[in-house]
């Protein structure tokens, strides 16, 4: 069977159980019973699109400074970003995110409004990522080898020219694949958000099926909704990262 | 080429160079051997003006390898080409004359393709590293030295990672630099190209020049050491 044939069998098999599922429900399937809730599904989408690159960028930024923290050569920053990462990597998204909206967030804001609850659900995501991005930013950087900083002292490189034509470009090259991954992620996490009653997608999915009992319908369109932005990223991340392999 | 070299000693964690000395004039190309561990690849590196040595002073043409301008006047190739791996050979050229010697688009390109000619690659110019074979990578490397106009190329063990035939192939395309009246210091463990091309060679062992002289020394040893190092490399 060649690799064509595979793929398209496989994602057959898939559709197919789809259907055997559909089908074995207690009501019919009846998609219709969804309409008049395009706007509702299509505002959840957005703002599940909107958190997670509000969540991307924060984490992108906070990854950048504890890494470099964590290259620093003072030992105590060095020492914090270790029992960061160790805290967040022992705990589950869910309970960041509730940690950061009904514990932390309040000790320092006072009764948060509805928004500020979700604005801290974002913040939880944040910072739930931002040992990951650190880590994305450690590997890159350190592939660039010492002989390549030695070439660019010998050709005599100033620091600026350094960073700006040979480290960066490259750093950028190794970055964006698993970027991407970690991109995919908060997108998925970012469904958690739904427990601070943050209209994102799986919410506004929620609210369908208690106002429709359309509960297959609107599950089977929430979940092609997330798998139409995750399966193109990851097929992206892919191409990606062979067509910039620097090796 | 003239190298002089005063009570060099230099140290990592363990001493690696221990107190050389050494006077040498009118020599072309330089072979540096010895031993894994040997020191000689830390040596070609301060004489290169890569490392700083820990004690001592070394002049290259007259030139105090701790002055700032010194490494202008070098090229280096490295074991592993260090081509930088994002660019094309071209740009790998270019980029370095453009930003660090101050030339033209126009100038860079020129010198850039006239040495990638030189080191027959004219076909592969716009190709990145990983796109071409460990030799032709090895030869732009070398395209890469030549560039920056160099008073003396230093070459790293430039073969170490090919095989035979590769090997034999950028050997050759350094051997057809023999005179354009650049000096050359190199490491290597090809015994025969260091008798073909070298006019000089010094031996070394646990940080020490134990034995040094034009490539005809290589026949009769007078070391243990070096007897012992041209049993296992003949």
């Amino acid at each position: 069977m060649n690799k064509k044939v595979s793929y398209l069998v496989s994602v057959g098999i898939f559709i197919l159980f789809a259907g055997v599922v559909v089908i074995r429900q207690r009501t019919p399937f009846n998609l219709s019973l969804l309409s008049g809730y395009e706007t509702l599904v299509f505002e959840g989408f957005r703002n599940t699109i909107y958190a997670s690159f509000i969540a991307l960028f924060g984490s992108v930024v906070l990854g950048f400074i504890f890494y470099l923290l964590s290259a620093s050569k003072v030992r105590f920053f060095h020492a914090f970003t270790n029992v960061f990462t160790e805290i967040i990597y022992g705990t589950p998204l869910l309970v960041m995110i509730f940690a950061m909206a009904f514990v932390i967030g309040p000790a320092f804001i006072n009764r948060p409004s509805q928004q500020e609850v979700h604005i801290l659900g974002v913040v939880g995501i944040i910072i739930y990522i931002t040992p990951y991005m650190t880590n994305i930013f450690k590997s890159a950087f350190s592939s660039i080898s010492d002989e390549q900083y030695m070439a660019m002292d010998l050709f005599g490189f100033t620091p600026f020219q350094r960073y700006r034509y040979i480290i960066i470009p490259q750093v950028i090259r190794i970055l964006m694949p698993p970027l991407m991954n970690n991109f995919s992620l908060i997108i998925k996490g970012s469904a958690l958000l739904s427990v601070l009653s943050y209209r994102e997608l799986f919410y506004a999915i929620q609210i369908v099926q208690s106002r429709t009992f359309a509960f297959t319908e609107a599950f089977l369109l929430m979940w092609a909704l997330y798998l139409i932005i995750t399966i193109p990223l990851s097929q992206m991340t892919r191409w990606l990262e062979r067509r910039w392999a620097l090796e | 080429m003239k190298i002089e070299v005063k009570a060099l000693s230099h140290t990592y964690d363990v001493q690696v160079l221990d107190n050389i000395n050494l006077v040498l004039d009118e020599y072309k190309a330089v072979a540096i051997i010895g031993v894994s561990g040997s020191g000689k690849s830390t040596l070609l590196r301060i004489l290169s003006g890569l490392e700083q040595p820990t004690r001592g002073e070394v002049f290259v043409n007259g030139r105090s390898v701790k002055e700032p301008g010194y490494k202008k006047t070098v090229g280096f190739v490295f074991q592993n080409h260090n081509l930088f791996p994002h660019l094309s050979l071209l740009e790998n050229i270019t980029l370095i004359l453009e930003k660090t010697r101050g030339m033209s688009k126009e100038e860079a390109h020129a010198i850039a393709m006239e040495n990638l000619r030189l080191m027959s690659l004219e076909d592969q110019v716009n190709k990145v590293p990983k796109n071409i074979s460990g030799g032709q990578a090895q030869r732009a490397s070398i395209a890469r030295a030549l560039s920056v106009n160099p008073e003396t190329i230093f070459l790293d063990e430039p073969t170490s990672s090919l095989d035979p035939i590769l090997t034999h192939e950028v050997l050759t395309a350094v051997e057809n630099l023999r005179n354009i009246g650049k000096g050359f210091i190199f490491v290597t463990h090809v015994i025969s190209f260091v008798r073909d091309f070298a006019d000089y060679v010094i031996f070394m062992h646990e940080g020490k020049i134990i034995e040094q002289g034009p490539p005809t020394f290589l026949d009769n040893p007078q070391e243990e050491a070096t007897k012992a190092f041209m049993q296992k490399v003949r």
